[in-house]
């Protein structure tokens, strides 16, 4: 027992570091999902997409902001594509999302020639924090920390804008948006976009930290991110902006720590994924069971 | 102020169910009417009313508001024209958001929405103002849920929201019908004061007879889909609900004379 947690421990900074960095994707995640309730899958393309486009980018000598830059771009492309093929061919959220991820694998491959580079000589974003007082790992925490705050806050400040208003009244009632006067399609576009940009950013992130990219490096993060949104919720709550937006973060730490756990309890990695599947249908099925006769306003006999 | 010229709209054309809901309608109001419109079920009421606010497309006709073409103009575009208030509490508003913010979405639909602070002090006091008007206490709530209000809370708020930025054409139909008597009551009257203070042109769709002698100054009866009786000015006046029963048979109808309809 001891030995198990004196593994765990010594990969807490590893684990934190890498949480920070994938809490992006659960970003990307939550936006369409909870804010949009556009359900979408166009991470686990994203994300990949985000970490081929940044590899090639350095390889070819461009800066790491700038590959960053290019990485988040062509995510917010991958994710409007997703959007506009739900708003124009009213095709599902979920099956246009699968579309995408399944032709962005091609694309990826495509962009990266071959299905993995290492990425040792490019200087990445990370190497900018190389100061002999702060260890890699520290260095890493420090930067994703900071640029997970940043997102934080201007999407708060983005949310409470006249725009971002108008975006939140299109996923909580898109009839009623567009009778008001708002453009539905253009705050979808947006939104989808954005939140493909993010595990993009995600992506591009995780590749520099780990020097090295794969085109198989999104399987199963959608899964992840979504079990980590879940945790989080748990803790934070939903009822105000901030702590929806808070909680893909707060959720990521803890849940790559359970995960990292598991591992170090002697968890098979190869069962992680059935592991991950239950804990998200428990959480998702838990509200239900617990609450057995749903109590909601729309079925809820109007009085005064 | 709102012209509807020959306005034609079939639904499953060519089809065995084949439904002529508008039957080359033709009607002008001029600005301050207060119509209430009345008719039995599947006379078209609400198709009217979806073909004015651009949720519905005519099969053919014309519809101009203060003097703007609107026939083939979207539903966000022609929200600037024209306000509505639903049956149902909770198509008008945003649940997940709180009574400020859909305030400000109803504010925005007089301008583009920017990148700038939605509910600055000013708006959030201006809005107060505005809910006190209702006497319902949602001055007090502004940062509160719309999905923690009651529906007739909910529908005031809707109806505050329809009004508040002085609307070419107010539209509201049946946005009585699904309250309890009591709170149908006080929507009501708060509809009525609204109209009354901003001069909207309105048009109200009713179940209840005795709105329609009450309330408004002018009365439009419809019967698939065409206009049946129009009565306005001292007719309207004078009009009672066995005046108005003499006009037409309301045996099969689901109107109910005098009575709340629910
Ligand atoms: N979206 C629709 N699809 C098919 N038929 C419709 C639709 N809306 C209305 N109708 C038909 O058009 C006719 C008029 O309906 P409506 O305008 O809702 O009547 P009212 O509001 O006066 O009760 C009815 O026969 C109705 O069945
Ligand atoms: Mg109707």
């Amino acid at each position: 027992m001891l030995e198990v947690f004196s593994v765990f421990w010594a990969l807490v900074p590893v684990t934190l570091a890498q949480s920070l960095i994938l809490s992006f994707v659960v970003l990307g995640v939550m936006i369409p999902f909870r804010i949009l309730s556009f359900p979408n899958l166009t991470s686990e393309g994203a994300y990949p997409l985000g970490g081929a486009v940044c590899a090639v980018a350095l390889l070819a000598g461009v800066p790491a902001f700038l590959s960053i830059a290019l990485a988040f771009t062509a995510g917010f492309l991958a994710g409007t594509l997703t959007a506009f093929i739900h708003l124009r061919f009213h095709i599902h959220t979920l099956l246009a999302g699968i579309l995408v991820t399944t032709m962005l694998y091609s694309v990826n491959l495509r962009i990266l020639g071959k299905p993995n580079i290492p990425l040792f000589r490019e200087i990445k974003v990370f190497d900018y924090l190389a100061f002999p007082f702060l260890s890699i790992n520290a260095g890493k925490i420090l930067l994703a920390g900071l640029l997970g705050l940043l997102f934080v806050l201007t999407l708060r400040f983005w949310f409470n804008t006249e725009r971002g208003i108008v975006m939140r009244a299109v996923g909580d009632n898109s009839d009623m948006a567009e009778a008001q006067g708002n453009n539905v399609n253009r705050s979808i576009f947006l939104g989808i976009g954005v939140a493909g940009g993010c595990s993009a950013f995600s992506g591009s992130l995780m590749v520099q930290s780990q020097s090295f990219v794969d085109v198989n490096m999104g399987l199963g993060i959608l899964i992840n991110a979504l079990a980590a949104l879940m945790i989080g919720e748990a803790i934070t709550g939903r009822e105000r902006l901030l702590k929806q937006l808070a909680a893909p973060f707060i959720g990521s730490i803890i849940y790559y720590q359970l995960i990292s756990f598991c591992l170090a309890a002697g968890l098979a990695p190869s069962d992680l994924k059935i592991a991950t599947g239950i804990f998200v249908i428990a959480m998702l099925a838990g509200p239900t069971l617990i609450q057995k006769r749903p109590v909601r306003m729309a079925h809820e006999k109007i009085r005064e | 102020m709102l012209h509807i010229l020959g306005a034609q709209k079939t639904f499953f054309s060519g089809k065995p169910d084949e439904k002529v809901a508008l039957d080359g309608l033709n009607l002008t109001l001029d600005k301050g009417e207060f119509v209430v419109v009345i008719g039995s079920n599947g006379a078209g009421k609400s198709t009217l009313l979806n073909a004015i606010s651009g949720s519905l497309m005519l099969d053919s006709g014309s519809i101009h508001i203060g003097g703007h073409d609107v026939t083939r103009v979207s539903v966000h575009q022609r929200a600037r024209y024209v306000a509505r208030v639903f049956q149902d509490p909770m198509k008008g508003t945003a649940a997940g958001m709180t009574v400020a913010e859909n305030m400000l979405l109803a504010e925005l639909r007089q301008s583009k929405a920017r990148l700038r602070v939605g509910l600055t002090t000013k708006r959030r006091d201006w809005y107060r103002e505005q809910l006190s008007y209702l006497k319902l206490g949602l001055e007090d709530r502004l940062d509160t849920r719309v999905s923690l209000l009651s529906g007739g809370q909910r529908q005031s708020l809707s109806l505050v929201m329809a009004v508040m930025d002085e609307p070419n054409i107010l539209l509201l139909d049946e946005h009585t019908a699904a309250l309890d008597p009591r709170t149908a009551a006080l929507v009501l009257d708060a509809t009525i004061r609204a109209v009354d203070i901003f001069k909207l042109t309105t048009l109200m769709v009713s179940h209840n007879m005795q709105h329609a002698v009450d309330y408004g100054t002018r009365i439009l009866m419809l019967e698939s889909g065409k206009v049946k009786f129009d009565i306005a000015g001292d007719d309207k006046v004078s009009v009672t609900i066995s005046g108005l029963t003499d006009h037409f048979s309301v045996k099969t109808d689901r109107m109910l004379l005098g009575a709340e309809y629910a």
